[in-house]
């Protein structure tokens, strides 16, 4: 287990500023929340954390290793694990396959060769693999849907198989990206009540990106809130709400929130 | 300097004709999202009706030109439309694009079918003399296709900037979604832009063929290298750059046919000029071209089929198909003619299944797959003939030597995606075709080398059952890929690249390995090609053929091993079901690939789809017999 911290984080787009500037810290099983407008720069920021992007300036920290100059799936290999707020489920495969493709990547040091020769080695990678797969979907309650198609599947069981991925993955800290989008109010419930479960027990790091203050308010127990980029605010969330740049920059929020949420859902 | 100066002017005049078709190209392709790789053969087939009329029947050569091309070619275009674009919208991009393989075997078999495969010369349609400009001699019909070109671009410039059905046109061409929304009438557009493209394709088959000689063969292929290196100067979006690279690109040639007096491999460096052209660009692409719809991935959207049989019924199914085939030689008897057709035909599915594999499984794409086939198969000669090796470790070494070949595409795969990937695949095999097995060094003087059967294969029979044996290790290869952990990894990658990286793969790795055991496949089935008639002829491994192979592999269904094993069949017993007669051949090939690629927009999954369809209907039809059967009987109890 590892500490993950963002240090001095600046990504430019262009001559745009997208996240300047920026450092944050998600503690040993620690639950951090990630809030701000649209277009604050939350996103930007998870694609310089996870590799996506490489920061301008800045350096991503894991424990005593620099993830900088790592590309994603070495990062991935390390335990830092993500979920997206567009969609990015393997749809032509099974959910099963979906999760077990994740605990091989996650686990597996089977090579291609043996894999393709079936030597002994394939079955019993594979069935390792398979037992990690089927705890997690046990533990999502995703079994009803284990030969389905990933691509058919509604919203909120999509984004519990995007969650049970990163997880059979062997991720010890989860960038979720406004995992509640697209949920309804019982849904977005009974995740944030899987999240803290998965952070008490497990003791998983969380950094969440979230647009339903509630959610945030309820489970994460350090919140940042960026705007254009900048790091405005900082601190438990109780604090927060009284915070008069929060208020600010979530006054225009409550505009747009409502057509935001029917954009992304159309 | 008067040299110089006529050099320029040439490679302007030629350019404005690239630039002219390049334009009809891209205006086709933005407003439909068809890029037409048969866009060579539709001024083919143009040129030819404009010689029907000029020369055969005699009209004067203006009549024919404007006919042809205000009448003939818009409405050939709106119909091509109707008839199939049409149909087709949504489809992914790898089903287009086959079509419009599809379109430029039926326009090219058109021709040949009623005007035979001769080269014929079309008159100028200006006088030839020359005039003297800045001390050079400079040809009339020179200065008119430059006038004629220039105009044409000018005409569509001020038609799309001030014409009401211009602008809708060019709504499209920005945004087809938001036109779309905008209430542009998105039919009438792409009929029109058609029609538009089409009389282009006239237009420059018309203007170039008295410079060139109107082949049926030679000129389709010709026409595309030029039209898509242009094109992708302005990266298939800008008309204004497509217009800039066709005169790019027609500098390039005749500065390097005047000055370039290159031997041997630098003299093939002229008639690759787009190709080299088109790669420089694309590789070099940046990224946020890239990431535009035409570099969006391939990923065919397939309706899976709920009731999939059960893997040991597949294997079953697949078990009896492979005995029947090792019963085959005693089932023909003593038919030498059958025995090799179906031999041809099981090699054919060798090398539909390194596509199965490639595309099918993985979501990557290849238009060049008759390059990693020649390399093996060219090796291997060599190595036989040249460096004496045993047959058999020179077949191994031979398709071994497609292997980093392969590998450096899949790296290459890494940066680029779809459509763009694509062409990068189609600019291989035509650079490895001039550059490689165009060279005497490599092909002989007589553009054939001998390739002799493996010691105890050498029979009829026995290579017979060599290709068999090379087929079932090639089937199993395949199935153990796709149920296991790699084929997850590749499914994967094909499903989210995104996703796949954030889980901790490595896709370099993956896209190296899948491309280079494609080309490896492919690279087996290209050598025992050649042992088939015991040859590797540089005209068996034309770019062309890369373009029927995907083809073929997707109506014969791409998603599974027997799609490919029903493909290969079929192609290789085609000429012993329908005759010989080269002609209808063609024809026959050409209607049945038209009604099948008109079929793929319903069943993408190919012949193999609806055949394992109707199989699961057949056992369902069965089952329910039987319990009907059963039933009264229990009832009475």
């Amino acid at each position: 287990m590892r500490e993950l911290r963002a240090e001095g984080v600046t990504v430019r787009f262009g001559g745009l500023l997208a996240v300047a500037d920026v450092s944050l810290d998600v503690p040993v099983g620690g639950f951090v929340g990630l809030i701000g407008p649209n277009g604050a720069g939350k996103t930007t920021l998870f694609n310089a954390i996870n590799g996506f992007l490489p920061p301008s300036s800045g350096r991503i920290r894991y424990g005593d290793l620099d993830l900088t100059d790592l590309p994603t799936w070495r990062r991935a290999r390390l335990g830092i694990g993500r979920t997206f707020q567009k969609l990015e489920l393997f749809g032509r495969m099974t959910v099963f396959d979906n999760l077990l493709a994740a605990a091989e990547a996650g686990t597996s040091r089977l090579d291609v060769a043996s894999d393709l020769l079936h030597l002994p080695r394939r079955r019993r990678e594979e069935s390792k693999c398979a037992r990690i797969a089927e705890e997690f979907m046990d533990l999502l309650g995703l079994g009803w849907a284990r030969d389905r198609f990933a691509g058919e599947l509604p919203v909120g069981t999509a984004r519990l198989v995007e969650l049970g991925r990163a997880l059979c993955g062997g991720s010890q800290v989860l960038l979720l990206d406004e995992p509640s989008s697209g949920l309804d109010s019982a849904e977005t419930k009974a995740f944030g009540r899987l999240l803290t479960g998965l952070n008490q027990e497990r003791g998983i790091g969380i950094l969440l990106v979230e647009h339903d203050m509630d959610l945030v308010l309820d489970v994460c127990r350090e919140v940042y809130v960026l705007d254009f980029g900048k790091l405005i605010a900082q601190g438990p969330p109780s604090g927060l709400a009284a915070d008069p740049a929060v208020r600010a920059a979530y006054l225009g929020e409550e505009d747009r929130g409502p057509s935001a949420a029917q954009a992304s859902r159309g | 300097m008067e040299i110089f100066f006529r050099t320029l002017f040439i490679g302007v005049v030629a350019g404005s004709v690239y630039a002219l078709a390049s334009t009809g190209l891209v205006l086709t392709y933005r407003t439909s999202g068809v890029l037409n790789l048969g866009y060579g053969a539709l001024a083919l087939l143009m040129s030819f009706v404009h010689w029907q009329l000029a020369v055969v029947w005699g009209w004067p050569l203006w009549l024919s030109a404007i006919v042809v091309i205000l009448v003939v070619a818009p409405i050939v275009g709106a119909l091509l439309d109707l008839a199939l674009f049409r149909r087709l919208v949504g489809q992914p991009p790898v089903i287009l694009i086959i079509c419009t393989v599809g379109l430029w075997v039926l326009l090219q078999g058109i021709v040949i079918f009623v005007w035979g495969s001769e080269t014929e010369t079309v008159p100028s349609l200006f006088p030839t003399d020359t005039v003297g400009i800045f001390g050079a001699r400079i040809g009339i019909d020179q200065i008119a296709i430059l006038v004629i070109a220039l105009g044409g671009a000018g005409i569509l410039a001020a038609f799309l900037r001030f014409t009401k059905w211009g602008i809708a046109l060019r709504a499209v061409v920005d945004n087809r979604e938001v036109a779309g929304l905008m209430g542009v009438n998105s039919g009438l557009v792409s009929a029109g832009s058609w029609a538009l493209g089409t009389s282009f394709a006239a237009m420059t088959g018309i203007l170039l063929t008295p410079q060139l000689l109107l082949d049926p063969n030679l000129l389709p292929p010709f026409i595309i290298s030029f039209v898509l290196g242009a094109a992708i100067v302005g990266y298939l979006r800008s008309l204004s750059l497509a217009f800039a690279g066709g005169i790019l690109l027609g500098l390039i040639q005749a500065f390097l046919i005047q000055y370039g007096t290159f031997r041997g491999i630098l003299g093939s460096i002229t008639r690759i000029a787009p190709f080299l052209v088109l790669s420089v660009l694309i590789l070099f692409a940046p990224r946020s071209v890239r990431r535009t719809s035409a570099g969006s991935s391939f990923v065919v959207r397939v309706r899976e089929v709920a009731d999939r049989a059960p893997p040991g019924a597949a294997m079953m199914v697949g078990a009896v198909v492979f005995g029947v085939l090792a019963l085959l030689p005693i089932l023909v008897g003593g038919s030498v003619s059958w025995l090799l057709a179906v031999t041809a035909g099981l090699v054919n599915a060798i090398v539909f299944l390194s596509l199965v594999i490639l595309t099918g499984y993985s979501g990557q794409i290849s238009l060049g797959h008759t390059a990693f086939m020649g390399i093996a198969a060219f090796t291997t000669a060599h190595l036989v003939s040249g460096a004496g090796m045993p047959v058999w470790v020179a077949f191994a070494l031979g398709a071994l030597a497609a292997v980093p070949a392969g590998a450096l595409i899949g790296l290459i795969a890494v940066r680029l995606h779809g459509l763009f990937l694509a062409l990068m695949t189609l600019a291989f095999a035509f650079i490895t075709q001039e550059l490689f097995f165009n060279q005497p060094s490599v092909s002989g003087i007589e553009g054939s080398v001998v390739v002799p059967r493996p010691p105890g294969a050498e029979g009829n029979a026995a290579f017979y059952y060599l290709v068999l044996a090379v087929l079932a290790a090639c089937a199993l290869l395949a199935v153990s890929l796709r149920t296991g952990r790699t084929g997850r990894v590749l499914a994967a990658m094909r499903d989210s690249e995104t996703a796949t990286r954030a889980l901790g793969i490595n896709v370099v790795k993956y896209k190296t390995i899948i491309f280079g055991l494609s080309a490896f496949m492919g690279a087996v089935g290209g050598i025992l090609f050649a042992m088939i008639r015991q040859a590797a002829d540089r005209l068996d491994f034309l770019p062309f053929y890369s373009l029927i192979y995907v083809t073929l592999a997707v109506i014969g269904g791409l998603f599974h091993v027997g799609g490919a094993i029903v493909a290969g069949l079929l192609f290789g017993l085609y000429p012993k079901l329908f005759g010989q007669n080269e002609l209808m051949l063609d024809i026959q090939l050409i209607l049945f690939g038209v009604g099948a690629t008109l079929a793929l927009a319903r069943e993408p999954e190919g012949i193999f789809g609806e055949l394992r369809r109707g199989g699961g209907k057949l056992l369902a039809l069965v089952r329910r017999r039987r319990s009907r059967a059963i039933a009264p009987a229990e009832e009475p109890a």
